[in-house]
């Protein structure tokens, strides 16, 4: 398989899955990434995104047991995986490496 | 079971439709929960809009990640036309408002109709039963080849099957029947039972939700009778009680325990609420061919196949045609899937006409999509250069059509996804009037699949291959080279026979179709519209039908039995509701004022022929009653319906005396039936002439009003409308008194679609109101668009001459004289399309026997070519003023 990169979006879902701590499927990752970023966030995009992620083998997911207030179905939880945790820290170490030596407060546009 | 609050069925179905099979019931799951939430926090109604923002937003973005999908892995990625490309397409759009307004509501309604008629056909004729393992459930049917239909008379055959069948398992049997429940206070509501064996509950493998399903010692005769109720009665009629199971409820003359409760969506075997069960004495084998309809069902045992299990079915077949009668050894035993009896077994080749229905529905889009073709190819011309300049920039042909395409496709897409919108209202609409009227088989759901969404999807592709790339390949082809040539000189295009062909057609069509269209649209709203012409809301109505015991459907001498005192029922009844306060009288009749059969009758002293009129069915006191004025003549009288129904005199209306007979007195004239033998028909005779009742209401597939009255004793129907006539009290109020008097009279007298008469006749003009308002958009839609279209051709062939126009002017030509050449032209292109219009709408018309005009339908025409005529004229004579503006010098500097 060749290395695949992460988009702005999958980052943020992948680093919500992990703040999330175990406790990941799709209503608290979108309140995650709602609360964190101060955006609201389609749900569908998400669901959309954490389908991908799991393609590429960045996350796994299992079914918890149905319950009553779900309409009697079940929880689609996610974990990081190797893989994925990987891809999380390239990416930083790419966005550090080009931000290395600028000042985020003097940036000019012209 | 508690009754949480739920997410609206149709949005969640749509829902669990468009996303990906591992990821429905999280999401679904999902949604529930903060559906749930939200309708605690901020109410229901604000709970569902929400609901469907997300279903909405949910099927939108699955459905393009799906696209993508299937995009990426056929093509690899680069070769699709790319987001600038339709980026590119929408400002277009946005730049030729017009042409997107009219193109793109062509498309739409062209895109309804043909993925409405896709929806409609895929779950009415190839539905997947939704039961597990639903593809091994089969019926079983005997065949009629000489007749082409199902021999139903089943029992014989299914006691020897359930004997005998090894392939197939759990074999049951059931046939629906009509009874009343009987409430507390007397009131008899009818109801729709299956009567079925025990092993009708074990196919479906749907467990029950409380108590017990029907067992199979429920079966043998002297047993307790008992009854196993649906969810949706179980929470419409009992509130939900949870100790419902063991409580008994009167249906008909018995009273039946409550022996359990099946789940929400449960409705085997068609869409029944109510289980009894079916029995047969098994010591009392029966006789071939005997016995009340039966529809037989089962599985397929396992290791089985069809085409095993026909083998063992047609093997047994043999042996009982040896031994039974002759005149049954014909009839074929079949194994077929089980949706099939009730649907499209009867005639084989059914599923042939509606391939073909479906096809020519989407041949439609097609003629539709070429229109705007037409539209689009007329601008895409005037682009010959920038195409060119491309072209010369080193763009390859497939990648210029693939930037047309995708041009086309914003504006297919679009109106698809409209039209999307249409066919869900027209289903929630279709589904509604089926509820109401009886309800849909419980494999039926109508609503939009993800078929429909995909068959749409290829519409969408198709109408954008027709409309950006057949222009597209036109322009790029051979004119392209020459308009390389010449960059900078301005873009020319051929004038050519192609396009006086197409504005021709175009007028032809339009002279033809539309007014027979105009005609039947203009009639149905009329329908809509028109009053009763009676004060009905003093009228009660309901449809009566006495249920006879079952031993009276196989028994003749049971049935004479039943049929004299169903006599003795509809008596007693009249007798008792007249006898009411308040009541001013009551009639028996086929059916409403407005209704009624078609018959062909011939008239005494005419030439022989035959002519078709309404025939409607009364009892002596219905003129009276609804006090119809007469014209000549008298009413029924008591004395005729003590005659027998071969002698009885007839009576007639207005219309039927003035078209039919003409100048003379028509009582004392005779009447017989022309349907079938000729002379074998006795003569009645015309005692009466009446007012045409209910005045001016005139169904659009009638050609006249013209109605005869034949007098039936009450006692002589089989299912009936009573009308209770009312003073003092209102109908509504007096429905209840009606079915509590029905029910003492009979428990098997039975009342359906109790109504106050006004409130049947809106009902019927809905009805019409909506048809016309389809009719209409369809008209409109194709007026709409011919009328662009010919604009369109008209102004582009007129620009063309642009050039010519300023040499000529600069030769000297004065610019009337130019102006009415090129107005000559355009007015003999016209005129053929006219003409030829006009000679298709006579032919049609003489084929259709003079339905199509009906005489005042052939003033449209000359409307309708007129209104051509005037746009066509009018867009020739744009271009052509614009012509004349041009500089002599500016014309002629091109060479």
């Amino acid at each position: 398989m060749t290395r695949q990169g992460l988009g702005e979006f999958e980052q943020m879902v992948l680093l919500a899955i992990v703040h999330l701590q175990g406790e990941a499927y799709g209503i608290p990752i979108v309140e995650e990434i709602e609360r964190r970023t101060g955006r609201s966030v389609a749900r569908a995009a998400v669901y959309i995104t954490l389908r991908r992620l799991e393609e590429k083998g960045f996350v796994s997911s299992w079914m918890s047991d149905p319950t009553p207030e779900r309409g009697g179905k079940g929880c689609r939880y996610v974990k990081l995986e190797a893989e994925g945790a990987r891809a999380l820290r390239e990416a930083r170490q790419v966005a550090e490496r080009m931000w290395r030596g600028l000042d985020p407060g003097s940036l000019r546009t012209r | 079971m508690s009754a949480a609050p739920a997410p609206p069925r149709f949005p969640r179905a749509l829902l669990r439709r468009a996303v990906p099979d591992e990821a429905r019931d999280a999401i679904d799951g999902d949604l529930h929960e903060l559906y749930v939430a939200r309708r605690v926090r901020s109410g229901a109604a604000a709970a569902v809009t929400w609901y469907w923002l997300e279903t909405f937003s949910f099927v939108m973005r699955f459905t393009i990640d799906r696209l993508t999908r299937a995009i990426r892995s056929l093509f690899g990625g680069d070769a699709t036309p790319s987001t600038l490309d339709l980026r590119l397409g929408a400002r277009m759009l946005a730049k030729s408002p017009g042409l997107t307004l009219v193109g793109g509501f062509g498309m739409a309604i062209g895109v309804a109709l043909a993925a409405g008629a896709y929806a409609f056909f895929n779950s009415y004729f190839y539905p997947e039963l939704p039961l597990h393992e639903g593809d091994r459930i089969v019926a079983l049917a005997k065949f009629d080849r000489q007749r082409q239909r199902e021999d139903e008379r089943l029992l014989h055959d299914y006691q020897v099957w359930r004997r005998e069948l090894r392939q197939v398992v759990d074999l049951g049997a059931f046939r629906t029947i009509k009874r009343n429940l009987v409430s507390e206070t007397g009131q008899g509501e009818p109801i729709t039972i299956a009567e079925m064996t025990a092993s009708g509950f074990r196919v479906p493998r749907i467990p029950p939700l409380l108590g017990r399903t029907l067992v199979d010692s429920d079966e043998q005769p002297g047993a307790p009778p008992v009854v196993v109720i649906g969810y949706d009665v179980w929470q419409s009629h009992f509130a939900g009680d949870q100790t419902i199971v063991g409580r008994e409820i009167r249906i008909g003359r018995d009273a039946h325990t409550i022996v359990g409760v099946m789940p929400d969506g449960f409705a085997f075997p068609i869409n029944h609420q109510y289980w009894t069960p079916l029995r047969f004495d098994p010591r009392v084998p029966a006789a071939p061919g005997t016995g009340p309809d039966l529809d037989v069902f089962g599985r397929l045992a396992r290791g089985a196949t069809k085409e095993s299990a026909q083998a063992e079915l047609t093997a047994i077949g043999r042996t009982l045609a040896a031994e039974g009668p002759k005149e049954l050894a014909h009839l074929e035993p079949r194994i077929v899937p089980y949706v099939d009896i009730f649907v499209n077994a009867e005639a084989e080749s059914e599923a042939g006409v509606y391939a073909v229905m479906r096809f020519l529905i989407a041949f439609l889009l097609v003629v539709v999509a070429m229109n705007v073709a037409v539209l689009v190819y007329a601008r895409t011309v005037t682009r010959t250069g920038e195409i060119a300049v491309r072209t010369a920039l080193g763009a390859t042909r497939g990648r210029i059509v693939a930037q047309l395409f995708a041009e086309a496709f914003v504006l297919s897409g679009l109106s698809a996804l409209v039209g999307l919108g249409i066919v869900g209202v027209g289903l929630r609409m279709f589904d509604d009037w089926i509820a109401n009227s009886g309800g849909a088989p419980f494999w039926i759901d109508s609503g939009i699949s993800l078929g429909t969404v995909l068959y749409t999807l290829s519409l969408a592709v198709l109408g954008a291959v027709i409309v950006g790339v057949f222009p597209a390949l036109r322009a790029t082809g051979a004119q392209l080279r020459e308009a390389i040539g010449s960059l900078g000189s301005g873009t020319k295009a051929r004038l050519g026979p192609t396009w006086t062909a197409l504005i021709v057609a175009q007028v032809a069509i339009a002279v033809a179709v539309l007014p027979p269209a105009m005609l039947k649209g203009t009639q149905t709203i009329q329908l809509a519209l028109a009053q009763p012409g009676f004060a009905s809301g003093e009228y009660l109505s309901t449809r009566f039908w006495v249920e006879r015991d079952v031993e009276a459907s196989t028994d003749s001498i049971a049935a004479r039995a039943a049929s004299d005192s169903a006599r003795a029922i509809v008596t007693e009844l009249l007798a008792r509701v007249v006898a009411e306060p308040g009541v001013v009288g009551v009639t028996v009749t086929g059916g409403e004022p407005w209704s009624g059969g078609h018959d062909r009758v011939e008239v005494s002293g005419s030439d022989g022929s035959s002519q078709r009129v309404r025939v409607m069915g009364v009892d002596t006191s219905y003129f009276g009653l609804f006090g119809v004025r007469m014209l000549g003549g008298r009413r029924f009288a008591a004395a005729d319906a003590a005659l027998s129904e071969l002698e009885r005199p007839v009576i007639v209306n207005r219309s039927f005396a003035t078209e039919l007979i003409g100048a003379g007195d028509p009582v004392g004239r005779r009447v017989r039936f022309r349907n079938y033998d000729e002379a074998a028909a006795p003569w009645h005779t015309i005692v009466g002439v009446i007012e045409d009742f209910p005045a001016g209401v005139k169904s659009p597939d009638e050609e006249s009003t013209r109605t005869m009255y034949r007098l039936v004793a009450p006692g002589e129907w089989g299912s009936a409308l009573l009308t209770v006539r009312l003073r003092g009290q209102t109908p509504e109020a007096f429905a209840p008194s009606l079915r509590r008097i029905a029910t003492s009279v009979d428990p098997m007298l039975q009342l359906s679609g109790t109504n106050a008469l006004d409130a049947m006749y809106r009902e019927d003009t809905l009805a019409a109101a909506r048809l016309a308002l389809v009719i209409a958009l369809i008209t409109g839609s194709v007026l709409l668009l011919s009328a662009a279209g010919i604009h369109a051709l008209m102004s582009f062939t007129v620009n063309q001459r642009r050039r010519e126009i300023g040499i000529r002017s600069a030769l000297g030509a004065s610019a009337r004289r130019i102006l009415a050449s090129v107005l000559a032209r355009a007015m003999w292109q016209l005129a053929v399309g006219v003409g030829v219009g006009l000679t298709m709408a006579i032919g049609l018309d003489v084929v259709a026997g003079g339905a199509l005009m009906e005489g005042t339908g052939l003033l449209l025409v000359p409307g309708t070519a007129a209104f051509m005529l005037i746009v066509g004229l009018l867009a020739a004579a744009g271009p052509a003023r614009r012509g004349l503006r041009v500089q002599p010098t500016e014309a002629l500097r091109a060479d």
